[in-house]
């Protein structure tokens, strides 16, 4: 059975609400008076969703991604029962349990322990139910001695830590999230990750919404792209994200104003990526390492070492050069290359461009051609790195970008750490001066 | 209706823990705490005491304790109605971020009235008692009328919260009609004193008068009360209760959009 089945929804919010937020007693009595009703009365509605079809498989985590205003968090309300579709169905097999704000329904004045009574109930526990687990909820949420202070003189990293641990706590079905895990501190970060973790393996239902795509990318089943309203996309988070990714990027790229989608007549949906051209050669663009629009193309990139030789392993003092073999497609002006050196954990060690450093290319390029960047001393310590390469005009619109495709191994001969060594020395200089001579 | 109010049995344990909290963070923070659940009427009725028996030279026998019997209901029933109306609008924060049963909310600051002014009671028999005057068994009608009074209570607070999220000069016109309400109900001068021709008027037209003289029947005369404007209250408050249910029910998911 289906966790979260959504049908056709549509959602509209009366335009009056948000114009002049509320109906006063002068405006009705100038509407009586003058017998007119304001135009913004009968016309206008905010379309928040569109039609929006959306199913959440039983015990699969789904991600929901978009941008400002396209209707993420009215979804979320939506299946929460906050708000009730306009038209269309909504269908929620199991119990909810919602973090869309922090300490909602928190009251300042009373103590985390009373409030996890209170928010207990709200989410649909019995008294005898919290007071059972309330030793485990307060010992989740490291508050320590703070559970018995009024929630007021809270840090907003503790009001996260309390929501956080309540609402995982309450032995919900489906667990609903949006974008809050960022309050968390390093440590308790990990520990709400660990337990989203828990809850995946005990096969229960999470949604999420957020902006960070590397999360939707390494945690989630399966991704929706939410855009104008309606669903864009919904598949493989790689290949959601790449598609979202493609699309903003050709938005910011053709200059169009990126207004809310909600309140434009079309939806405000990015520009179209459907007719995404197909490169010719080189790696597979289907896993969503690779995008552009190929009007120049990376057939091939390859690492050399010392003597020119194909590598995957270099040393630390040694050689380090990056061949990459280009085919244009098109005339294209302008154009210049990236090359970006990565750690495997994602920090960029350095990156550069053709632009950057003003290197002279023929414009508008050749057919075919190879660029190299080249290092005689790489530099970096002992680990794992890969190479991103990119292809783009001046305005930064992306010809082809190939990212995480190139991995190689740093080797190191001493016991020395960090990200990277420095050309040096140790130099000791004695003190001439008799120890005796001191004391 | 009846769904409104099972649904309202069924969050009895959150309507239960809010009205809690309601009760203890009323004084929280204040030095003499719970005290005020006490001090507050006694120190309204003094007030009213003054005015009413030095300024207009009342002649009531046993005048604080007539005034309790009539004012302790009254700051009940107006409380409610004041903070009711504006309970839904009040709490956007739980509306919008949870689902919440919106219904629970108006019925949580009654509640909390009621127990302030059951636990109130005691200082109204106490002050008979010094005043020589001890109850009867037409105390045993009390239930029934309170019954009344909150019937009365829950469906004009129904009514004002729903109709105050998209109207919210309602709260602040209500609070002055509280005030010329109170003026107009036997609280501090006894019905016998209305002229004749407006009595009848009076009880019939405003059904708190009719609620209060019944208190004033069991507590203060020691008669049992008359039935019929209690009855005929009782029915007016039922078919709003029903009215104001239904508003309610319509209106309740633009609460979450509006509030």
């Amino acid at each position: 059975m289906d966790a979260i089945v959504i049908k056709n929804v549509t959602k509209r919010f009366k335009k009056s609400t948000i114009r002049r937020e509320y109906t006063t007693f002068k405006s009705e009595l100038v509407r009586w008076f003058t017998g007119k009703v304001p135009k913004s009365d009968v016309t206008s509605h905010i379309e928040a969703l569109r039609g929006v079809d959306l199913v959440v498989p039983k015990g699969k985590t789904v991600g929901i991604i978009g941008r400002n205003g396209s209707g993420k968090s009215t979804l979320l309300k939506l299946v929460t029962g906050i708000y009730t579709p306009t038209s269309g169905t909504v269908q929620v097999n199991g119990r909810i349990s919602a973090l869309l704000d922090l300490g909602a329904g928190f009251h300042p004045d009373f103590s985390g322990t009373e409030n996890i009574m209170i928010n207990g109930i709200i989410l649909g526990m019995s008294r005898s139910q919290v007071k059972d687990r309330m030793q485990e909820i307060i010992d989740f949420s490291e508050l320590g001695d703070f559970i018995d202070e009024p929630v007021r003189t809270y840090s907003s990293g503790m009001f996260m830590r309390l929501a956080f641990s309540i609402a995982t706590h309450v032995d919900p079905d489906i667990l609903i999230v949006d974008e809050i895990l960022a309050v968390g501190d390093e440590h308790f970060g990990r520990k709400s990750r660990a337990k989203m973790e828990e809850f995946k393996k005990s096969g229960r239902t999470i949604l999420l919404v957020t902006h960070d795509l590397g999360t939707v990318q390494n945690w989630c089943d399966s991704a929706a792209w939410l855009d104008g309203g309606k669903v864009r996309l919904f598949g493989s988070p790689d290949e959601v994200v790449a598609q979202y990714r493609q699309a903003v990027a050709l938005a910011e790229a053709s200059g169009r104003p990126l207004i809310p989608s909600a309140i434009s007549a079309d939806g405000g949906a990015l520009p179209s990526t459907t007719a995404t051209p197909q490169p010719i050669g080189g790696p597979s663009p289907a896993n969503g390492r690779r995008m552009g629009d190929y009007r120049v193309e990376i057939h091939q990139v390859r690492l050399l070492g010392r003597g020119g030789e194909p590598s995957a392993l270099f040393d630390t003092e040694g050689a380090f050069e990056v061949a990459i073999d280009f085919v244009a497609r098109e005339a294209v002006e302008g154009v210049g290359f990236r090359c970006s050196l990565v750690r495997a954990d994602g920090t960029i060690v350095y990156t550069t461009s053709t632009f950057a450093e003003a290197v002279p290319l023929p414009s508008p390029l050749p057919d075919r051609g190879t660029i190299r960047f080249c290092v005689d001393r790489l530099g970096f310590t002992q680990g794992s790195y890969y190479v991103d390469v990119s292809v783009e005009t001046a305005a930064g619109m992306v010809c082809d970008s190939h990212h995480g495709l190139y991995p190689f191994s740093v080797r190191s001969t001493g016991g020395d750490g960090g990200i990277a060594r420095p050309p040096h020395r140790w130099q000791f200089d004695a003190v001439a001066r008799a120890r005796a001579a001191a004391s | 209706m009846i769904r409104n109010l099972r649904e309202l049995y069924r969050y009895r344990a959150l309507l239960w823990n809010l009205t809690q909290r309601e009760l203890k963070a009323r004084y929280r923070g204040s030095i003499l705490g719970f005290m005020w659940t006490f001090l507050n009427p006694t120190l309204q009725m003094v007030v009213y005491w003054v005015f009413f028996s030095v300024l207009t030279k009342q002649a009531i026998p046993n005048f604080p304790y007539f005034m309790f019997i009539g004012l302790l209901p009254w700051i009940c029933f107006s409380s409610s109605l004041l903070s009711g109306t504006s309970s839904i609008s009040d709490r956007r924060d739980l509306l919008t971020k949870v689902r919440f049963p919106a219904q629970v909310l108006p019925a949580t600051v009654i509640a909390s009235n009621l127990a302030n002014y059951i636990l109130s009671l005691p200082l109204m028999v106490g002050l008979g008692l010094v005043l020589g005057v001890a109850p009867t068994w037409h105390a045993v009608f009390f239930p029934l009328i309170l019954a009344v009074q909150l019937l009365l209570t829950l469906a004009l607070v129904y009514f004002f919260s729903a109709l105050n999220v998209t109207f919210r000069d309602l709260q602040h016109i209500l609070g002055n009609v509280v005030t010329l309400w109170f003026f107009l109900t036997p609280i501090g001068y006894s019905v016998t004193q209305v002229p004749e021709s407006y009595r009848e008027g009076l009880l019939l037209g405003n059904p708190f008068a009719a609620i209060v003289s019944s208190y004033q029947a069991i507590f203060y005369r020691h008669e049992s009360p008359d039935p019929k404007p209690l009855l005929i209250v009782a029915a007016g408050a039922l078919c709003l209760l029903w009215i104001s249910s239904m508003i309610f029910e319509g209106r309740r998911e633009e609460f979450a959009e509006l509030a």
